[in-house]
């Protein structure tokens, strides 16, 4: 039952994957292999450094946001009942919207006259645009408040979809027992959800490594990522070879994130 | 003694109304929050449709009003009219409904299997799965898509579903194998036990319970094929789909009618997400647990 | 309603009538439907063939193709015109899958003469050098060696473009500034927009794409220097003055591609900055912003100089219908068209004695494009361009926006790309 699945997805990825991961080794010129000239070149680039920072740091604070804001968003969507339905379906509108789209629309929010300055010179807290493009902490934070606003969903679906499957009579137990909400909450609701809670994290945590397209509508080519990186090697500079390169050491990074988040959360579950 | 129970009674009566004020203290903030959020993921949504309905002055200033001033359906009309909406709608719609579809199909059997596998395979047989979905499209849409092209299915709605199944396959397998994960061994067996083959136990008792889960699945899937882009570029030309036509427009800086476009792309998210969200309820879970 | 008039359909035909019949009648259908298929293949082959074309076009410039420019020659030709929309950066993912799956479908594509070297490299265009003579004489011979890639010919004339200034008049008359013609002008309105405003608005486009790469061709030549030598004293005096203009360029500058610079000039955040004449139908007639008009920009300290743009024809390798491509590419090229183009469109026409009369409203825009023409260089062709390209992004990215040394920075990546030579 399970190999319609894995052909599926391996007998389409796995060639085009390990080419790549071929051609990273190539030199692209005298095509020479294995050499490191590649990996050689993207890491000398003084801007590697920074694009490695910067790809971590915003998947730092975007999961961080994101995680929270979505338990928070899935939480209240239990308990609430009335506008329960509607709630939901607001909720997951944002997800809908290609990345191209929500970076314009972020675009129209962040840029120098965009709303958000307006915003804010309206209620008297700034004189002057804020340049939010600008580079460093700032554009960091706005590239990840902008990728929350898409990528939230994602979460809430997936921990509402756990929370879901809680069954009402453990919460009538605990009831009975006296629980506090917080009691209840960190200790019945938490672990529950916590496959749930780990699903969530890693889809968005592999994606949030890989982030490319926002920031470079929202901040141009000025703040790499490493995502930008195995882009613009490729389709800007015509070489799928350095290109190749950024995206294998994309890819090691996020499975040594996976691997180890894994191993420490993963194993304290115990077996169930 | 009379003054000290009427005393204890005030004292009840007084402790009931804190705890009902209390309540309605916190139903009230919970309220005023869910509006909050609300308005925070609607505020991006709103100032499109506002830029889509407004008239050009209202927009292209440096201190642009918040709220809708000179309001006009030009933009709308023009995009309807041309008639160049409804076949990429159509095509969307059908594409994204295939891969939901398609993807339960294949990927629910799948992830029963390794939901049921000893846990740290499972954990194995999961990342080999995603693996591919660690590696940055830019390199290998190219040769996926080469492959769909030789087999002849350029400008097919076939092709691009097969092609966002690779992107969502791992998803949902995932999502699955989690929603299977929930469901206690115990019951499937106590269900043979009551005279049931594997296959009914699975269709009878499994199925159900997994409806919220199979929902999720299926809404992510949606959405996901939904705003695809990478592959559309490369099977789709005379047939392409919405989020390509929304491309042309923001590339063209055509800013009133891609602001239209955008939000027109949102109302058939709304619609599905509306129909889909009624299953992630937990009542089938609770109703099978009685059973 | 329907349903039951079928079944009863059904019903009468099948009526027993014996074996002999039931045999005779499969047969007569079956020839039937020889026949009939025999006649389909037949109006099919009979009918116009197609012609894949894929160009890059906004929805105004699409209805001036639809209406004033296909139907003569489909009609003459007797062919079908399937034109598609591509932006140019897919163009190059589009051939390339299909030319990978062996199934090229597509006969001609215009693309931006920027982005032409990936597909000369990657093997994607015909080789056009037996078709030169088609090129009318009278075609500004810059546009001709822009299609030229090691002495070979890949593509042909069909679309010059060149760069012009939009400026904001309200905002210029308001502050008693004139559109700045030379570098030094240029400095001192971007100083004054500066403090009177206490925001910066001029902006270049300095998203480090290949739109980065445009300017800075523009700003190395006029001083006299050669970007893709760039360590040279032109390139040296060109990033020093961008380094000391860069504080008073706005921060918008960022994120200005071809597309959001009309944006920021639209939207009042930045007052002066280049663009293609494009943003003329976005910013003014779409937009509405009529003060916002345009001239032929500014030169150096050594000359004037705008890089020539545009689009040419090529053919993708592999192309079904390439003679009759050829015939269409020769047809984008005549007099006839050229003018029509100029006419409706507002585009500057490919050869000297084709002349279009422009809607009023254009005019001034027009005037500004054919005055910048008079200074249009070409880039070079080289097959390393993505090195030059990648090395001015970077020398740009080092010497102005983080504001280090010029030197170094310009010798570092002139290394780069003498290493990357092919």
């Amino acid at each position: 039952m399970i190999l319609p699945l894995i052909l599926f997805i391996l007998g389409f990825t796995l060639l085009p994957v390990l080419q790549c991961i071929f051609y990273s080794f190539q030199d692209r010129i005298t095509e020479e292999f294995p050499t490191l000239a590649n990996y050689r070149l993207i890491v000398g680039n003084p801007k590697f450094g920074d694009a490695l920072k910067n790809t971590l740091i915003v998947t730092a604070i975007g999961l961080t946001l994101e995680m929270g804001g979505g338990l928070l968003i899935a939480l209240l969507l239990t308990v609430s009942s009335k506008i329960k339905g509607l709630f939901r379906t607001i909720t997951m509108i944002p997800m809908g919207v290609p990345t191209i789209v929500s970076g314009v629309i972020m675009l129209y929010i962040f840029s120098s006259n965009g709303y958000f300055n307006e915003f804010l010179y309206r209620i008297g807290v700034i004189k002057l645009p804020i340049d939010w493009a600008q580079g460093g902490i700032r554009t960091l934070l706005m590239v990840a408040v902008a990728d929350m606003w898409k990528v939230t969903p994602l979460v809430v679906i997936l921990l509402l979809s756990g929370l879901e499957s809680i069954p009402a009579n453990i919460y009538e137990a605990s009831a009975m027992d006296g629980a506090s909400p917080y009691q209840h909450f960190f200790f019945i609701t938490l672990p529950l959800i916590k496959p749930f809670f780990t699903i969530a994290l890693i889809l968005r945590a592999i994606d949030a490594f890989r982030i490319f397209e926002l920031p470079m509508v929202l901040a141009g080519r000025n703040t790499m990522f490493l995502g930008t990186y195995a882009y613009s090697e490729y389709f800007d500079y015509n070489n799928i070879h350095s290109s190749g390169a950024a995206s294998t050491i994309l890819l090691i990074l996020i499975a040594i994130f996976v691997f180890s988040y894994v191993v420490t959360v993963g194993a304290k579950e115990g077996d169930e | 003694m009379k003054t000290a129970e009427k005393t204890g009674v005030v004292l009840a009566e007084k402790k009931v109304d804190q705890k009902k004020m209390r309540a309605k203290v916190k139903r009230v903030l919970l309220f005023l929050s869910i509006i909050a959020i609300i308005l925070l993921i609607l505020i991006p949504i709103y100032l499109l449709f506002k830029i889509s309905v407004s008239a050009p002055q209202d927009i292209l200033t440096q201190h642009p009003p918040f709220l809708i001033k000179n309001f006009t359906w030009k933009h709308w009309l023009k995009i309807l009219s041309a008639g160049q909406i409804w076949n990429p709608l159509w095509k969307s719609v059908i594409v994204a409904s295939m891969v939901a579809l398609l993807g339960i199909i294949i990927a629910a059997p799948g992830a029963y299997v390794i939901s049921r596998l000893p846990k740290k395979i499972k954990y194995g047989v999961l990342l080999a799965i995603f693996s591919t979905r660690m590696f940055p499209e830019v390199g290998i849409a190219l040769p996926i898509s080469v492959t769909f092209i030789k087999w002849g299915l350029l400008d097919t709605n076939l092709g691009l579903v097969l092609a966002h199944l690779i992107r969502v396959l791992p998803l949902m397998a995932w999502v699955l194998t989690g929603t299977f994960d929930t469901i206690p061994r115990d019951l499937e067996q106590s269900a043979v036990v009551d005279g049931c083959n594997k296959i009914q136990a699975l269709v009878k008792v499994v199925l159900p319970l997994s409806l919220a889960g199979l929902a999720a699945g299926a809404i992510l899937s949606w959405l996901e094929s939904w705003n695809e882009f990478t592959y559309a570029i490369y099977l789709c030309l005379a047939d392409t789909t919405l989020p390509i036509k929304t491309y042309y427009y923001i590339s063209r800086g055509n800013w009133f009618e891609s602001a239209a476009y955008a939000v027109f792309l949102t109302f058939p998210v709304m619609i599905i997400t509306f129909v889909l969200q009624n299953y992630l309820k937990s009542d089938y879970l609770s109703g099978a647990l009685k059973y | 309603m329907g349903k039951v008039l079928l079944l009863t359909m059904i019903k009468g035909i099948k009526k027993p009538k014996g074996r002999m019949f039931l045999m005779k009648k499969a047969y007569r259908l079956l020839l039937g439907l020889v026949i009939l298929s025999l006649l389909v293949s037949c109006t099919t082959m009979a009918a116009p063939k197609s012609l894949k074309v894929i160009m890059g076009l906004a929805e105004e410039e699409w209805n001036v193709m639809r209406e004033h420019i296909f139907p003569a020659f489909e009609k003459e030709y007797n062919v079908k015109i399937e034109a598609y929309q591509t932006e140019a950066q897919d163009t190059e993912k589009i051939l390339e899958a299909r030319a990978k799956a062996n199934r090229m479908d597509i006969d001609l594509i215009s693309q931006d003469n920027m982005r032409l070297a990936t597909l000369v490299e990657r093997g994607l265009v015909e080789d056009l050098s037996e078709y030169r003579s088609l090129i009318p004489a009278t075609v500004i011979p810059a546009l001709v060696d822009v299609g030229e890639f090691g002495g070979k010919l890949y593509f042909l004339p069909y679309r010059p473009n060149i760069e012009i200034a939009f400026y904001n008049s309200l905002k210029f008359a308001q502050y008693g500034l004139k559109p700045p013609t030379n570098w030094d002008e240029l400095f001192n309105v971007a100083r004054t927009f500066k403090e009177k405003e206490g925001v910066a608005r001029v902006a270049i486009k300095a998203d480090l794409s290949p739109c980065t790469t445009v300017h800075l061709f523009d700003f190395c030549r006029s001083a006299g220097g050669d970007p893709v030598v760039l360590d040279d004293k032109g390139c040296f005096e060109a990033f020093v003055f961008l380094q000391k203009l860069w504080p008073y360029l706005s921060p918008d500058s960022k994120t200005a591609n071809w597309n959001f610079m009309n944006r920021h000039i639209a939207t009042e955040s930045v007052y002066l900055g280049q663009n293609w004449p494009f943003g003329m139908n976005v910013i003014v007639k779409d937009g509405g912003k009529k003060e916002v008009l345009a001239y032929q920009g500014w030169r150096g300290p050594v000359k004037e100089s705008h890089v020539l743009g545009g689009d040419v024809i090529g053919i993708p390798k592999g192309a079904p219908n390439k003679a009759l491509a050829i015939e269409f590419a020769k047809y984008l090229m005549s007099k006839e068209v050229q003018e029509k183009l100029a006419t409706y469109n507002g585009w500057p026409a490919v050869r000297s004695d084709a002349y279009g009369t422009v809607e009023e409203w254009q005019r001034p825009y027009f005037d500004a494009i054919n005055e910048a023409l008079k200074y249009a260089e070409a880039r070079p062709n080289l097959l390393y361009w993505d090195a030059v390209d990648k090395a001015l992004g970077e020398a740009f990215r080092e010497g102005v926006i983080e504001q280090k040394p010029v030197k170094p920075a310009l010798e570092k990546w002139a290394k780069f790309i003498r290493d990357n030579k092919r």
